[in-house]
């Protein structure tokens, strides 16, 4: 049996799974004999956005998808200055970005993410101005930081996959240690970066659930306050349907980076 | 040092619930490293059947709980696992109380997480074996389950634990979460600890030192052993 053959008789398998699951998932709510579904359905805008009708946007999965992307937005510029500092020629620059690296991915997310909960301050004072940290901006910070200490061992493995002669001709061609980097390098390891950045931020998505122990009005947060009021036989339908907002929300990015990944896999650079 | 304040841990009493928390933590972090790896295991074996239906079942169980929050798998378990209804004695009260303590969920739901990660993770590695070699073993007249005891798992392992130690690591970090759920591990212990006295940030600073540490020690130990079943030649 062929590889390319059994490969699309997979597929096909899993067209057919997919299938399967959403009839018998319609099915379900179509008869809803114990009208759990109807409970779920009269929540779902709660969920989604936080409040009863849909609008206003306070919290939700809407929340947590936010958090994601300030979250992406601050580790992505973290990442790239430690990445850079860890690949830097000058020890004392590269040895401290390591153990930092190092610290922050060895930590768990949740202790980090409690732990700025307690180290940044409530009141800031910058530039003459009052600032108060909301929770919310504490767990976006909290779940930054092991992000970019991800991204930046995303960055350093890229840089360090590109082939030595790039460096060796780009030198004796005059170019100065920083224009290798923006005009050789970088933009050659960026065929690796962007998958694992991708993957990182699918990744991220799923930690965003972590925000509940900061009392964030996010998905999981409302999730077990809407559980204590309903009744309980419904819980397993109300978690299904969590799960899967997350799984329908990370899932097509997660698989965009496993497809970009792969056609970086065995290029010569 | 810094005007922090770490007297409290002189006290017996936060010695000792530390240390419990420590022991939680590692037992856990046992007890589903070794149900991950052998679900893991039994995954790749079955992807050697090369069955269509079986392969996107299991890619369907992979996906799953790769792609969803552990923290939320672990709610789920623990309250449809307490909530099925084995419920037993307490000796000393006489109440009825679940059979199935959190502490047994945490270990399923990770088991299960980690599981998953491992059957990706030895996937990679069973792709890497060399096709020339099974092909030999193949004439040599070696059956299915002897051609991935004695062939494919020894090569295959030592190409897969560098992966194999992301996912443990990840899983070993993944076990704060059922502090959550009420399973009493560090995590837990340093809640307690704080609401105690106060010290929220010298015990958060500490428990994350504490991690570190074995999270490292994890690292280094299947660094070892990675060390100790080297071929020349598979595997870095």
């Amino acid at each position: 049996m062929s590889d390319v053959l059994y490969l699309k008789r997979k597929k096909q398998t899993r067209h057919a799974f997919l299938f399967i699951g959403l009839l018998i998932l319609l099915f379900s709510m179509v008869t809803d004999r114990g009208g759990e579904w109807r409970q779920v359905w009269e929540k779902l805008p709660l969920l989604l956005t936080g409040s009863m009708h849909g609008w206003p946007l306070n919290g939700g999965f809407i929340l947590n998808i936010f958090i994601g992307i300030a979250s992406m937005a601050i580790a992505t510029v973290l990442g790239l200055f430690l990445g850079l500092m860890m690949l830097a020629k000058r020890r004392w620059l590269s040895i401290p970005a390591r153990a930092v690296m190092n610290f922050l991915r060895n930590a768990p997310w949740l202790v980090l993410l409690f732990s700025m909960l307690y180290l940044l301050p409530y009141r800031v004072e910058w530039l003459g101005f009052q600032f108060t940290l909301s929770p919310l901006f504490k767990a976006i910070v909290g779940l930054s930081l092991p992000t970019a200490a991800n991204f930046a061992e995303v960055i350093r493995g890229a840089v360090n996959s590109v082939h030595s002669g790039q460096w060796e001709s780009a030198r004796s061609l005059g170019y100065s240690q920083w224009q290798i980097y923006r005009i050789v390098i970088l933009p050659q390891a960026l065929r690796r970066i962007i998958p694992g950045w991708m993957n990182l931020y699918a990744l991220l998505a799923i930690s965003t659930a972590l925000a509940t122990v900061t009392g964030v009005q996010e998905v999981v947060t409302l999730l077990r306050t809407t559980l204590a009021t309903e009744s309980e036989g419904s819980l397993v339908y109300f978690y299904v349907t969590v799960l899967l907002m997350f799984f329908c929300y990370c899932y097509p990015i997660a698989l965009l980076a496993r497809r970009l990944e792969n056609q970086t896999k065995g290029d010569a650079i | 040092m810094f005007g922090l304040d770490f007297s409290w841990l002189l006290d017996p009493t936060y010695q000792q619930w530390l240390l419990q928390g420590v022991l939680q933590t590692l037992e856990l972090a046992a007890l589903s490293s070794a149900f991950a790896i052998v679900i893991g295991l039994l995954g790749a074996f079955c992807l050697t059947f090369r069955l269509a239906w079986l392969d996107a079942s299991i890619e369907l169980f992979v996906e799953l709980f790769r792609n969803t929050p552990p923290l939320l798998q672990m709610l789920f378990f623990y309250f449809t696992l307490t909530q099925i209804g084995f419920t037993t004695e307490d000796p000393v009260t006489g109440l009825q109380v679940p059979l199935i303590s959190a502490f047994m969920s945490a270990t399923v739901s990770l088991s299960l997480f980690g599981g998953a990660l491992c059957i990706e993770a030895f996937r990679s590695g069973f792709d890497a074996v060399p096709k020339a070699t099974l092909e030999a073993a193949r004439s040599l007249g070696y059956t299915r389950w002897g051609l991935f005891r004695h062939v494919q798992v020894p090569i295959a392992s030592r190409i897969c634990l560098p992966p194999l130690t992301n996912v443990l690591t990840n899983l070993f970090k993944t076990t704060s979460q059922a502090s959550v759920i009420t399973v009493p591990e560090l995590m837990y212990a340093a809640g307690q600890i704080y609401n105690d006295t106060f010290r929220t940030l010298e015990v958060m600073l500490l428990i994350l030192v504490i991690y570190v540490v074995l999270v490292s020690l994890v690292v280094w130990l299947i660094g070892w052993v990675q060390r100790a079943l080297a071929y020349p030649g598979y595997g870095a």
